[in-house]
């Protein structure tokens, strides 16, 4: 209980920082902040995809349904997120550019991610027998995740885009003050850490969920033991 | 009202919001992992 109190600490005190510490942007003004929610979320989002796939190659080489479990979990909570960065991102989209969706690249590019991972639970929510979905599931994961470096970090670096540079520009060196910095990266570490704990309550909700499965498909023994 | 206390406000209320729900949902599962 303790990690969880320090969570909530730390996520409260890096949103007072980011809000009462941090300078704003001049171009940006006060939509500067939004950055705090939809940076840390879009890099989290890339962790978990890459968890599930991560997940989905060891469900695949064990054949073992924990993995199946982890990995279905952190493809929803990778959906989860990229909602929070593309939700942050168009608010901010419609302050800066006018519209709240204006198909930049780097617009294009997360609406693909949607569809990508949207198409996975689909495929998930069609399959009833477990180890026939985890198996399809595990396979379609670990293509899909080819298709995320290259929609995140290369596509958006082809185009012309609206969006600015990224932290992590060409030139190697962040042109953002240290204070901004800071704060973003303390709600990173808060939000990733939210992640893990969501994840491993999903995960342990699943294996609930399937013991339950089992002892109802489970032959009732009458009372006293004998048949 | 300052409009970026309010914001910091809504934020506030909002992550303690998600983490009672999250303490309340581990409670409860660590009750149905009970054999």
């Amino acid at each position: 209980m303790i990690a969880r109190v320090f969570l909530l600490l730390w996520i409260a005190a890096a949103l007072v920082a980011a809000f009462l510490w941090a300078p704003l942007v001049p171009v940006l003004g006060a939509t500067t902040r939004v950055f705090y929610f939809h940076f840390p979320a879009a890099l989290v989002t890339c962790l978990a995809l890459g968890w599930s796939m991560v997940h989905s190659a060891l469900y695949l080489r064990t054949r073992d349904l924990a993995h199946d479990d982890h990995a279905a979990a952190s493809a929803e909570l990778g959906l989860l997120f990229c909602v929070v960065a593309t939700v942050s991102g168009s608010m901010w989209a419609k302050a800066m550019w006018g519209a709240y969706w204006n198909w930049d690249p780097r617009e294009t590019s997360i609406f693909f991610l949607l569809l990508l991972y949207g198409a996975y639970l689909a495929l998930r929510a069609s399959l009833d027998e477990p180890v026939r979905r985890a198996r399809l599931a595990a396979v379609y994961s670990c293509i899909a995740f080819v298709a995320v470096p290259f929609l995140v970090f290369v596509v958006p670096r082809l185009y012309f885009s609206l969006h600015p540079d990224p932290l992590l520009n060409t030139r190697g060196k962040p042109d953002m003050d240290w204070r901004i910095m800071a704060c973003a990266g303390a709600m990173l570490i808060g939000l990733t850490a939210t992640f893990f704990w969501m994840l491993s309550l999903r995960v342990r909700l699943g294996r609930v969920e399937r013991r339950r499965e089992r002892s109802k498909d489970a032959p009732a023994v009458p009372a006293g033991g004998k048949s | 009202m300052n409009g970026n206390l309010v914001v910091l406000g809504v934020a506030l209320l909002t992550w303690g919001l998600l983490f009672t729900y999250l303490v309340r949902l581990e409670k409860r599962i660590r009750d149905l992992e009970k054999p």
